[in-house]
């Protein structure tokens, strides 16, 4: 269907962990037998279609396949088999400045970065000043970052990431970066972008973010969707499954738990 | 194979990006700066220099500047695939996150090691014309042609170390290996006519043309013979009585353009395994 920003289906994705695989000749030559891999399916089977201007957010445990899935609609993973298709401008937003060089300053690691998500040099010179002024560096901007402070590296990277202006936002984990002020703006530029029609899909274990932010959230469960539904009922289905594990695990292990 | 190619097009600036950071970072804190990529082949060249004339006692007026015409090359081929072999896995959180072809990793390697080639054979022919004052000859014209023979070569290796490399880490020690092998297989300290006499006097002169189908072989000897006039052997020293009847040898073009077959094949298979395997690259890391 045209109208859908996002459109999967039954997309299965396999991944082939190899015990004791031969990671060097020397082990490949002296091994007789060729291990078989174990077959690990991260997705067993998942349709999903997002709208344009939809927010949508994916919760579930770890291991539940989210961060697969978000790779698979990054192009950064091949589906098994099943159908993917994204339309658009796709970006990521990196987790603290991944893509960064130290060495560089903050202008050059601007052009590198911009680059990688795709984006013309000639694009870019257009939006230095705002990502520079959106990071609030203006004075640091031709330092090399291995002078920045880890909050700095990490506006800079959210600044880069949110002025390409892409179609479709690919979100894991952070959402927002920074102290509190910095936060809110990156939560006002959230709120820009869906207000201009923009999709986003944000993989978090932040079920306040995933609150404050989603229209409609997926639960992802052992590589299948549970739930999918407005955000309030998918949130509740997931923490409520989680309450009832811990309840499982006995008073005894209950402490230890870090399940959410 | 062109869909690929219309894609790694369109991500030309990120080429160009990491190309410039490359070259940036590389000197970005020593004061000297690119006099460093220089000094080394320098320092090698007259080392092999003196080795050659005082201790091996090899009369060739020049020596260095038939030394140094096959060592630039040399360097180019030798710091690209040891540059090349750790692309990949260095972006390992990179290719993890975000999609970009991955050739631009390997590529961008080849890319700023082929500038600073170019870079020195721009003092290479200061060195010929003001120290040396050797005459300029036509041949120079096909510099161009040399350099990218070379270049596609390289682009096809280091597309293969690149990517075999992700999955078997040994691939880097094993080049390392290879290229000191070949460091001595290749008419770089001495002249290929060195190789060619004692084959031509035990009348295996077939094992000659076997050791210019390699194509670093052909290239280099073609940079000597291209670049250089042809080498004269001074008839009043005795100890060159033995390079007396070693004549110098025109360049012979047809393992020049077997070279360029050759180097053209190895591009296109290389980016095609490389294509073929770059899926599993993110997979793997």
């Amino acid at each position: 269907m045209i109208d859908s920003s996002i459109e999967i289906q039954s997309l299965k994705k396999a991944f082939k962990l190899w015990h004791g695989r031969p990671s060097s000749l020397k082990s490949l030559a002296l091994s007789f037998r060729r291990p078989k891999p174990e077959v690990l399916w991260a997705l067993k089977g998942v349709d999903l279609r997002v709208s344009p201007g939809e927010t949508l957010a994916v919760v579930g445990k770890n291991g539940s396949g989210k961060s697969t899935l978000l790779g698979i609609m990054g192009n950064i993973y091949r589906p098994t088999s099943g159908k993917v298709a994204v339309r658009g401008r796709v970006s990521t937003l990196l987790e603290l400045g991944a893509g960064f060089h130290p060495e560089l300053t903050g202008i050059e690691n601007i052009y590198l970065n911009g680059a990688i998500l795709g984006i013309r040099t000639r694009d870019m010179r257009r939006k230095v000043d705002r990502i520079v002024s959106f990071a609030e560096l203006d004075k640091f901007i031709d330092a090399p970052i291995k002078s920045y402070s880890k909050g700095m590296v990490m506006r800079l990277g959210f600044a880069v990431a949110v002025q390409v202006d892409p179609d479709v936002l690919l979100v894991d984990e952070v959402l927002a970066v920074g102290d509190e002020a910095f936060q809110a703006k990156c939560y006002d530029n959230i709120a820009e972008f869906q207000k201009s029609g923009k999709t986003i899909v944000f993989v978090s274990h932040d079920l306040d973010a995933v609150r404050r932010v989603a229209s409609r959230a997926v639960w992802l469960h052992d590589g299948a969707i549970r739930v999918d539904g407005p955000t309030m009922d998918a949130v509740k289905a997931y923490t409520s499954s989680i309450a009832d594990e811990k309840e499982d695990r006995g008073e005894r292990d209950a402490g230890k738990s870090d399940a959410a | 194979m062109i869909k690929q190619l219309s894609e790694l097009l369109r991500y030309r600036d990120l080429l160009a990006q990491l190309v410039v950071r490359d070259l940036k970072v590389r000197y970005k804190n020593s004061v000297l700066g690119f006099f460093w990529s220089l000094a080394n082949p320098l320092i090698q060249v007259a080392i092999i220099t003196v080795v050659v004339k005082c201790v091996m006692r090899v009369g060739i007026p020049n020596y260095s500047a038939y030394v140094l015409v096959a060592y630039l090359p040399w360097m180019f081929f030798q710091m690209s695939l040891m540059d090349a072999s750790q692309s990949v896995l260095m972006h390992r959180d990179l290719l993890k996150k975000v999609y970009f072809p991955r050739e631009v990793l390997p590529l961008s390697m080849v890319i700023a090691n082929l500038i600073h080639f170019l870079l020195a054979i721009v003092v290479f022919f200061v060195y010929l014309l003001v120290y040396l004052r050797t005459p300029i000859v036509v041949t120079w014209l096909f510099l161009p042609v040399l350099v990218l023979i070379e270049a596609l070569l390289v682009t096809g290796l280091t597309l293969f170390i690149s990517c075999l490399n992700v999955f078997y880490e040994d691939i880097k020690y094993i080049v390392s290996v290879v290229l000191n092998i070949f460091f001595y297989l290749t008419p770089i300290i001495y002249l290929s006519e060195m190789v060619h006499a004692p084959l031509a006097a035990a009348g295996r002169g077939s094992l000659f043309a076997l050791y210019q189908l390699i194509p670093l072989n052909a290239i280099i000897i073609a940079f000597r013979k291209m670049l250089l006039v042809p080498y004269t052997v001074p008839p009043h020293r005795e100890i060159a009585a033995q390079f007396q009847n070693m004549s110098n040898m025109p360049l012979d073009y047809r393992f020049l353009a077997i070279a360029a077959v050759l180097s053209i094949a190895i591009a296109l298979l290389g980016y095609a395994y490389f294509n073929a395997r770059k899926w599993s690259f993110a997979e793997q890391l």
